[in-house]
């Protein structure tokens, strides 16, 4: 157990370093970029093959077993530990095999640690921009709160459904900041709905649907394999602003369920959107090449789709999409 | 050991008193980022010590001859030229901001009264001549002292102009500028031992340049995978042997390194030789892929030896075995337990270099807390000293430092939670023939001797 909240913190910790790469200077860095996407392949192996099913807390209120230090990090004030309405961090049906976070995660409201659990890895100029994720990410949570069916609203098919609506959301990224306001995003399954949504299939091939999403290509929809399990996941997804694109991560993410991490894959998400329209230096030119067009083109627009980072070595492809 | 080197090439790194000698740079605590230095290199004869920084420039230090009149100077170094290399740019096709640190300084061998040298930033190579000016022509017929053009039909005689002295001017001008010829960010760059061509290396692939020729370059290796999805390693350095000049290795992000030879094909994507040491399963975690990953490679003066230099250690390896190293130094160990605080910090990218003592005898790296390590390898000892401004009195002998890990600490020790993680010694410079180091800690640039130099 210890195994997995150690996994589940450096996960955290590398999709902030992944997040905030894209904000240094002098473009993306592949060689760091890269370890980075190692380390989070380790930590999710040692994830999925350390099952505690005593871990699973599939209560709204979050259930006794969670670990405190997560909690602590979330902050959460208020939120109850994202219970089915909250969409994120509460683990499916709980497939035995199927590793659990080992709570959902409440969401994360206040910017104070977003990004990383413990970490102060990810701060400076970050936190704003974190911040201003997060009070997205609050604000289309509650507007979505009722509405179970968020991306299922949305959504015109599955593994393409959250991200199609999300194509369409207009919510300019950042740009919520109250919380709780409900028209941040005019639709639910809009890009800040989570789009870990598409995640993994209750069934122990867990990995297999993850692949989903166009491995590169665009639409991705197209082939994903995860079809299956986008109904499981929709209703609970609605309450994440989930840009389309965290991609590699978002797809890893969904499995492990936290509110911390589904934050940050809200984070990286609209950063995606902005990534793949520019070219960093690094790995991307051979990635663009794989991207659909579907990615927005507006500055503004956060909802973007990249199927490339869909794979099941989501790491590469997400280093590869950067 | 420490006088059996004379004049010549002194034996290694302990029996031997180091001494500080001089510090250069700002001593506020408030540091620029652009004023630290990333990299450090002596030129062929020691007497020139180039450093390159976060902004772009170079500054070049000149070791004074040391004369009758002035016993003390022992030979110190001064500014001799500073010159800006590179400056920020951005490929707006890419929108992406090129930085301008220099990432890694190169001389050439010289050949005439200038000096030359290769400073590169991420994606351009840049080929600078410094040179001398201390005599300036006066007379001139068309034009007066000052430059303004003489009225041809006021000149009644004409005159031969003469030289005169004048204060000595160091120029520094770009003779050559080697672009557009990475998408990746540059990490090395090596002078082949033909003095004619040199090489660049990227995350992905590695050039070959002309010195002359700046419009074209050959690409000997390319290890990017047709799917950057299937991208596992990149390249971490490269470097062309010291004597041989159709060899180079370069190291990679597994901790493997491959020895190519130019000889058997035009693209050297199959190495000659691949060097790795088996990992040793016991202590694999989280971090085990990137603290194997090597952040620098030296071949030895000899040419007989290379020496890799990962997170944790410095491993010597003999170029006849590949199946392992010949020697593994630990450099700093007690981090090992520590690596998942260095991961959020994200000092566990950092990448030092390592240098070889000018006989080989020796090894030097950097390491945390304004410390570098020096590891003998005759006499199989290792010291720990601290680049500091406390330490700094002139010829003042550095202590031997210590880490505490664990249950008591010493006196005169340092536990390992004090460590000052900010202080990190990444460029070290061996002088090629005396025992004078230049270490670079972070907008710093320290220079010891030994006491009998």
């Amino acid at each position: 157990m210890e195994f997995k909240l150690e996994a589940h913190r450096i996960v955290s910790i590398s999709l902030g370093k992944i997040y905030n790469s894209r904000v240094q200077r002098g473009g993306i860095k592949l060689h760091k970029n890269l370890l980075v996407s190692l380390v989070l392949r380790s930590a999710r192996q040692v994830y999925l093959s350390d099952p505690c099913p005593g871990l699973y807390l599939a209560g709204p209120a979050g259930s006794p077993a969670m670990p405190p230090p997560p909690q602590q990090q979330q902050q959460q004030p208020g939120e109850p530990a994202a219970g089915p309405p909250a969409g994120w961090g509460e683990p499916p049906p709980p497939p035995p095999a199927r590793a659990a976070w080992p709570e959902p995660e409440p969401q994360p409201e206040r910017p104070a640690a977003p990004v990383t659990g413990a970490g102060d890895a990810p701060r400076g100029g970050e936190v704003e921009a974190a911040e201003a994720a997060w009070r997205r990410v609050e604000g289309a949570r509650e507007a979505a709160e009722g509405g179970a069916a968020g991306p299922a609203g949305g959504s015109d098919g599955f593994p393409e459904g959250p991200r199609g609506t999300r194509r369409q959301c207009g919510c300019p990224p950042g740009a919520e900041d109250r919380p709780g306001a409900p028209g941040a995003c005019p639709r639910l399954a809009c890009c800040c709905a989570p789009r870990p949504a598409e995640d993994e299939p209750p069934a122990p091939p867990a990995v297999g649907p993850r692949k989903r999403g166009a491995a590169g290509v665009g639409g991705g929809p197209a082939g994903g394999p995860a079809s299956g399990s986008s109904p499981l996941k929709k209703p609970r997804r609605n309450s994440e602003e989930q840009p389309g694109g965290a991609a590699a991560a978002a797809a890893e993410e969904e499995e492990m369920e936290t509110g911390n991490v589904a934050n940050l894959i809200s984070i990286f998400g609209s950063s995606f959107s902005g990534l793949l329209r520019k070219s960093p230096g690094g790995g991307r030119e051979e990635a663009e090449g794989e991207e659909s067009g579907a990615e927005a083109a507006e500055p503004g627009q956060i909802c973007c789709d990249k199927p490339v980072l869909r794979d099941m070595n989501p790491w590469s492809t997400a280093i590869v999409a950067f | 050991m420490a006088g059996a080197g004379g004049g010549g090439c002194p034996a290694g790194g302990n029996d031997l008193q180091w001494c500080f000698s001089q510090v250069k740079g700002a001593i506020d605590e408030d540091v620029a980022e652009a004023d630290i230095i990333s990299t450090v290199e002596f030129n062929y004869s020691g007497d020139l010590l180039a450093t390159g920084d976060k902004g772009g420039r170079v500054v070049i230090f000149q070791r004074e001859q040391e004369n009758k009149g002035r016993p003390h100077s022992r030979g110190e170094y001064n500014v001799y030229s500073t010159f800006q290399s590179h400056e920020p740019e951005f490929d707006y096709l890419k929108s992406l901001e090129i930085e301008e640190k220099i990432n890694k300084i190169r001389w050439l061998p010289q050949q005439n009264a200038a000096h030359f040298l290769l400073s590169t930033n991420d994606k351009t190579i840049k080929l600078w001549k410094i040179s001398e000016r201390d005599k300036r022509a006066e007379g001139y017929n068309l034009k007066d002292e000052d430059g303004r053009l003489r009225d041809p039909f006021r000149i009644t005689a004409l005159r031969v102009p003469i030289l005169k002295p004048m204060d000595l001017m160091v120029e520094a001008s770009p003779r050559r500028i080697f672009a557009n010829a990475h998408t990746y960010h540059i990490n090395s760059i090596s002078v082949n031992s033909d003095h004619e061509t040199y090489l660049s290396a990227d995350d992905l692939r590695i050039n070959l340049w002309h010195l002359e020729i700046t419009d074209r370059s050959f690409n000997i290796v390319d290890i990017k995978p047709v799917n950057m999805e299937e991208l596992t390693e990149v390249i971490t350095a490269a470097e062309f042997h010291p004597h041989q000049c159709n060899v180079f290795v370069y190291s990679s992000s597994k901790g493997t390194i491959r020895l190519c030879d130019m000889r058997s094909s035009a693209l050297c994507d199959r190495h000659a030789k691949f060097f790795e040491e088996p990992e040793d399963p016991s202590s694999r975690s989280f971090f085990s892929e990137i603290i194997s990953s090597i952040s620098d490679v030296k071949f030895s003066h000899s040419g007989r030896y290379m020496m890799t230099r990962d997170y944790l250690s410095v491993k010597v390896w003999d170029l006849n075995m590949e199946s392992r190293p010949v020697e593994t130094h630990q450099v700093h160990e007690y981090l090992r337990s520590k690596l998942c605080s260095l991961y959020e910090n994200d000092c566990i990218f950092d990448k030092f270099e390592c240098c070889w003592s000018g006989s080989d005898s020796a090894i030097m790296t950097g390491s945390y807390n304004n410390f570098f390590r020096m590891f003998d390898r005759n006499t199989r000892r290792d010291v720990t000293l601290e680049a500091s401004r406390e330490n700094s009195k002139p010829r003042a002998s550095l202590k031997p430092r210590k880490v505490c890990t664990g249950g008591k600490r010493k006196k005169d020790e340092i536990s390992v939670d004090s460590l000052d993680f900010n202080k990190k010694i990444l460029h070290t410079a061996w002088h090629p023939a005396e025992n004078i180091i230049a270490v670079a800690a972070t907008n710093n640039l320290y220079i010891f001797q030994d006491k009998l130099n």
